[in-house]
């Protein structure tokens, strides 16, 4: 190095064969080296992490989606129903089964087929089987029939062959039962769409997912109806109409700082806002829906901006060069090729309010809700919230159904992306 | 204020050749005293000219020179700049285009424009040509659409090297060519009169002589106005000159004239090479 900076008048030839220029060539590609090892590092770190939640979510929601089932024969036509399968055509149908006394039937044929205590082996709500059984088959009425019941939690938790940590006598008696039970054959473990086709329940063996699931979808629904529209017309008008002043760059602050609001103070808003300014019904979709609409519009308009400023001005020149209106150049060519922009956006917007718990909890939607909405505005609950509420409960039965539930989130939210990114797709090959 | 006696010396020049510059039966658009400010900036001082139908008109002059800014007066594209503002009285064919009155959609499809940059749209070749005529309902059927697709892309010399692949983006064709599809777009419009912004100063010189081959061939059929910065090309393409320089028309005159005989000293100057 002496050497080299020994010239100050004049610079030597640049010897690039000397040592100290080998060592520094090498550590440059030693730290390229590092670099691309960091980062793939990173990579495979991420994925590990993703790997793991996927193996637990899917290994423990795995039995969320089965059900404990056991044996039951039912002598349909000893019974004291007495309804002809032929009545069951008219139009009173429903209300001949609902008056029909089908939970005795399956206490008598329970005490009958496994003694005095049968009733413990069975969930509390299992005699509604019979009644959907004979619903789909009324000729069962005259036969003698064996049906799969759902098992209580007790004998799912034997079945699992976990006797609690506390090995209580009755846990031990329970475990006994269901070895009896399974040699006999008279136990099954059976995929059941129970889970994804029923409410929530008191009773983990019965809870479903089907309210959480459409209340989710119908919350979504009015989200984007009103988030999408008024998100890409604000976006529009900021970008293309407004006028350069004060009150424009207000407004542009203040959507700025609305997407980066923490979720719980737009549930506040909701609350005061729909429910005691508006009265709209309390844990309803369309409250849910709305209060989410106003968290996702910020993160629309802000995609929409940066898309509708990303076309350039080079495109508008040439439709208006050929005489195309303002509003033709805007819906011929600058919406068109900033959608794949707008869509990232509300791809992203939407993601995080199917996610969104804490505001939902404000407006009411977790509230125990058995029956899945029919409509905007019955009582629903929502995925996340649904977890939550699971994730809650002391009855261990719920863990499984937590986790299956969460696999119906991460589906949910994958098929609603897959939409959108093919979506997204679809109008960039166009253009 | 050597300039601004220099301005008023320039439109009274002509009058003292006996005859005007451009023949009243092929006058097409007429300037008269147009000012145009951005914000609080002038950047056309007072200019005053005629445009005829018969010939190409080039727009020479230093960059900054307000040459640009001059011909997007003439279809109001400085209309999309919100800071512009534009005084005085610009005619075509004696209809006053600032007039409340006056369409501007129907003002440039009747003065179409092509860029400094080629600016076609995302689309295919067919539908850049196909949507002026489109929007402006001027096709009864698909047949007739296609007929003014052909015709346009004929006459902008690009059919034969694009037309079997009319479906492909018009984005895929080179510099040269996205230039003839961006004339043949003004073209498909029928446009009375076309304003070309530099065309050639983003191509090759061949693309180049292409596109100088081409206005050749459209003089007559169109009103051409071409701005330029290349004086060469102005002498090649044009049959009239306009010289600007600091916002002002400095001189204006038959092309030959004008670079071999300049009136104003200042062009003799520009065109000596003195200043550019």
């Amino acid at each position: 190095m002496n050497a080299t900076t020994a010239s100050t008048d004049g610079r030597q030839p640049t010897d690039w064969k000397t040592d100290a220029m080998q060592r520094r060539i090498r550590a440059r590609y030693r730290a390229e080296k590092r670099f691309r090892f960091y980062g793939l590092a990173a990579v495979f770190l991420s994925a590990g992490f993703l790997a793991f939640l996927l193996f637990t979510m899917v290994s423990s929601g795995a039995r969320g989606f089965t059900q404990v089932q056991i044996a039951l024969p039912v002598d349909f036509a000893a019974s004291n129903i007495v309804i002809e399968p032929e009545q069951l055509d008219g139009n009173d149908r429903e209300q001949l089964l609902a008056l029909a006394d089908f939970q005795g039937l399956a206490q008598e044929s329970m005490v009958a087929a496994y003694g005095d205590d049968g009733q413990a082996l069975f969930s509390n709500g299992a005699w509604v089987q019979l009644r959907n059984a004979v619903s789909d088959d009324p000729t069962l009425l005259n036969r003698s029939e064996v049906i799969w019941m759902p098992a209580s939690t007790e004998i799912d938790f034997a079945a699992r062959g976990d006797a609690g940590e506390n090995q209580s006598e009755e846990r031990l008696a329970m475990m006994e039962r269901y070895q009896a039970l399974e040699e006999a054959g008279q136990v099954r473990s059976a995929l059941s769409w129970t889970f994804l086709t029923m409410g929530d329940s008191s009773d983990p063996t019965l809870a479903g997912i089907w309210g959480a699931l459409k209340g989710s979808l119908f919350t979504m629904l009015v989200t984007l109806a009103l988030a999408f529209p008024i998100g890409v017309l604000a976006a529009v008008y900021l970008e293309e109409y407004a006028p350069q002043n004060r009150w424009t760059d207000i407004i542009e602050v203040s959507i700025n700082n609305l997407a980066a609001v923490p979720s719980i103070i737009f549930g506040l808003l909701g609350l005061a806002i729909f429910l005691n300014t508006f009265h709209l019904p309390r844990s309803a979709a369309i409250v849910g829906g709305l209060t989410l609409a106003l968290m996702t519009m910020p993160v629309i308009v802000i995609a929409g901006r940066n898309a509708i400023k990303s076309v350039p001005p080079s495109i508008r020149d040439a439709a208006l060069g050929v005489g195309a209106s303002p509003v033709q150049v805007l819906t011929h060519h600058v919406l068109p090729l900033s959608l794949p922009g707008i869509l990232t956006g509300t791809i992203i917007g939407m993601s995080r309010a199917l996610g969104e718990t804490a505001p939902l909890l404000l407006i009411g939607m977790r509230a125990f809700v058995p029956s899945p909405p029919d409509g905007l505005t019955d009582p629903a609950t929502v995925l996340p919230v649904q977890i939550f509420l699971w994730s809650d409960e002391l009855n261990p039965g719920f863990v499984e159904k937590t986790s299956a539930a969460i696999i119906v989130l991460l589906v949910f939210l994958l098929v609603m992306n897959g939409l959108a990114i093919w979506l997204r797709n679809k109008y960039e090959q166009r253009w | 204020m050597n300039d601004a006696t220099d301005t008023q010396a320039a439109p009274e020049a002509k009058p003292a050749t006996d005859e005007p510059l451009v023949d009243p039966a092929s006058l097409k658009m007429t300037a008269r005293n147009v000012d145009v400010y951005y914000g609080d900036k002038q950047a056309i001082d007072d200019v005053s000219i005629d445009i005829g139908m018969d010939n190409v008109t080039a727009f020479i002059g230093p960059s900054g020179c307000g040459k640009s800014t001059f011909l997007r007066t003439l279809n109001r594209m400085n209309d999309t700049i919100p800071i512009a503002r534009t005084s005085g009285q610009i005619e075509l064919d004696g209809e006053d285009i600032y007039d409340p009155d006056m369409d501007v959609v129907q003002l440039r499809a009747r003065v179409g424009m092509v860029f400094q940059k080629p600016n076609p749209f995302p689309k295919s070749i067919y539908e850049n040509v196909a949507y002026g005529p489109r929007i402006h309902g001027l096709a009864g059927s698909k047949s007739e659409l296609d007929q003014i697709v052909e015709k346009s892309l004929i006459r902008a010399g690009l059919f034969e090297e694009v037309k079997d692949r009319l479906d492909d983006s018009g984005t895929a064709l080179s510099g040269g060519q996205q230039q003839r599809l961006c004339i043949a777009r003004a073209i498909a419009v029928d446009p009375e009169v076309i304003l070309m912004d530099e065309p050639c100063s983003a191509l090759d010189p061949i693309a180049t002589a292409k596109i100088e081959e081409l206005i050749h061939e459209l003089r007559g059929k169109y009103a051409i106005v071409i701005v330029t910065h290349n004086m060469q090309q102005a002498a090649r393409v044009s049959q009239r000159t306009a010289f600007f320089h600091l916002g002002n028309l400095v001189e204006y005159g038959e092309t030959s004239e004008l670079f071999t005989n300049p009136h104003q000293e200042r062009t003799k100057d520009y065109i000596t090479g003195r200043y550019g």
